[in-house]
């Protein structure tokens, strides 16, 4: 299903534009295709959540996007330019915090620009004041084995965005927290979106996330791994978590509940006949 | 009662001070008094029973001297044993403080090289299993009765567990920190800098800490070959006279040697611990 491509988001105001985009891997002589022909754009400023289940390629085609795994076959541009490697203008978070134990919380913010050679001083006030605004004002000196498991995927965050980078790169970056956390988070989330606004590709399994914080879902499926529907979140910002008890929101998940589990259930038929 | 008691309280009595404070300490000593105590009581029971088993079978003091004997040449003989401790010392010393780097720099080498890394890891496990003991004469061959074989045949035997335990922590970082700083530009040099090479540090001090007794084997083995001075070559001169109480006096020297060079790794790890451990 190809015709996706004209939903939302043309090419014109394309940020982030994936053709055709294809990832198989070698594992062990065994050819295992992770993503087969995602093709979708993602506009300037908007935040699009990829949706699917488990293992099903978002996260591959998501770090094709980084530039962190490389393509198979098709292309992808950023900002017009085709992404060939890690690119500055990325901002990413994954879905461990990924600290370094032995930093403290502001130094594991500042350490991409450590690695970028950046001056330190010059980003030193943007680091203070993301910690302040996203609540770890007090806990810059602290180490990671000290923070909870939402303050050290808060520091993440802030690392994710000290670079000041356009795009922003989220892979399940709650799915490891529990249910209060990850409602806090996604608040959070919710509120830094009307501060820093930025083009955003968040990847995760949660309906009710995916449709709470996005502008469009795009629904990935499992074997064939591929894109199989866009959907606009008509929903005004700024929003707030009360969203998710309105009808209107509960009938949007219920319909990508249906997408993805006739997706399943044709799948799981198909690979029945396949093997 | 004068002065109070300043150790820790033998069980039952009572330390004087605040409440929570001395339940605390009195809890923590009782632990911590089985933990230190019990292996004392054992070790000086075992002294006891042999000093009185040589004393009551008569056995011959050339073929197994009471302690006490041990102990009589150990405070006469000191200043013979210290003469004969420091070249076994300085050796092992030169041989650990080159095994380290060399252990360090070869496994990062074959970390970002899969070439080197493939020509050499066979290889290296192949050597791991041969009895590198048994190479000691050749050393002697090579590169003669002095130091430099001493410490050249003991960096050989010692350097491999820092190489071995290096390499698999180097690899032990999780793919997703590797991602982060891919994805942040890291180039190879600073991962290992920033995050391989700390994170490694549990495996490089596991390593250390069976290379340290390593070192000091390997120089003392190269003292029983060919040598005039050190603590093994004391021990071959001792025993050969039938000076058994003067060998086990020296033997006696060199674990103290070995538990200061392993004290030494085991500090320096605490340090490094408090600076870049996880907990």
């Amino acid at each position: 299903m190809t015709e996706t491509t004209s939903g939302p988001g043309s090419d014109r105001d394309a940020d982030i534009v994936c053709r055709q985009v294809r990832k198989v891997y070698n594992a062990n002589g065994r050819l295992l295709e992770a993503v087969r022909n995602a093709d979708f754009t993602v506009a300037d400023g908007e935040f699009v959540a990829l949706l699917g289940p488990s293992g099903c390629g978002k996260s591959t085609l998501l770090m094709m996007i980084g530039g962190i795994e490389s393509i198979t076959s098709g292309e992808i541009y950023a900002g017009g330019e085709p992404v060939t490697g890690p690119r500055r203008e990325f901002g990413i978070m994954l879905q461990d915090p990924t600290l370094l134990p032995w930093k403290s919380a502001m130094d594991n913010v500042m350490f991409p620009i450590d690695m970028m050679r950046l001056s330190r001083r010059q980003y030193m006030d943007r680091a203070l004041e993301l910690l302040h605004t996203i609540g770890l004002a007090g806990f810059e000196r602290s180490k990671p084995r000290e923070l909870s498991g939402g303050m050290r995927q808060r520091v993440a965050i802030c690392r994710a965005l000290i670079s000041d980078p356009r795009v922003l790169l989220m892979d399940e970056p709650f799915s490891a927290l529990d249910a209060m956390t990850r409602d806090e988070m996604n608040i959070l989330m919710l509120d830094l979106w009307e501060t820093y606004r930025k083009t955003a590709i968040f990847v995760t399994h949660s309906i009710r996330e995916a449709v709470l914080l996005s502008d469009r879902v795009l629904v990935m499926r499992d074997r064939p791994s591929t894109i199989i529907s866009d959907t606009s979140i008509p929903f005004p910002r700024p929003r707030s978590i009360g969203l998710g008890e309105t009808p209107e929101f509960n009938e949007l998940c219920a319909m990508l509940r249906d997408l993805i589990e006739v997706a399943r259930s044709d799948g799981a038929a198909q690979g029945g006949a396949a093997s | 009662m004068k002065d109070q008691p300043q150790v820790l309280p033998v069980e039952g009595s009572v330390i004087e001070g605040p409440g929570r404070y001395r339940r605390r300490l009195t809890a923590l000593s009782r632990q911590a008094l089985l933990a230190a105590v019990l292996p004392i009581v054992t070790a000086v029971t075992a002294l006891l029973v042999w000093e009185l088993l040589v004393r009551q079978s008569g056995i011959a003091h050339s073929i197994l001297p009471p302690p006490s004997a041990i102990f009589d040449k150990l405070a006469g003989f000191l200043g013979l044993l210290l003469k004969h401790a420091v070249p076994t010392t300085y050796e092992t010393l030169v041989a650990f403080a080159i095994s380290i780097p060399l252990g360090i720099v070869l496994a990062a080498i074959m970390i970002y090289s899969p070439p080197i890394n493939r020509a050499l890891y066979a290889n290296l496990v192949f050597f791991q299993l041969i009895p590198k003991i048994a190479l000691a004469p050749m050393f002697i061959v090579w590169l003669g009765i002095g130091a430099e074989s001493r410490v050249a045949f003991s960096i050989f035997i010692c350097f491999f567990p820092i190489l071995i335990s290096t390499v698999t922590g180097l690899q032990a970082v999780d793919r997703d920190m590797l991602r982060l700083c891919k994805a942040v530009g890291a180039s190879d040099l600073q991962v290992l800098i920033h995050v391989r090479f700390p994170y490694s540090f549990p495996y490089i001090f596991a390593g250390m800490k069976v290379a340290v007794t390593l070192a000091i084997i390997g120089v003392v083995v190269g003292e029983f070959i060919a040598s005039t001075e050190g603590l093994g070559y004391l021990i071959l001169f001792a025993s050969s006279r039938q000076q058994t109480d003067l060998g086990l006096a020296a033997i006696t020297v060199l674990c103290v040697v070995g538990l200061m060079f392993y004290a030494l790794v085991v500090l320096s790890e605490m340090v490094i611990e408090k600076f870049y451990g996880s907990h």
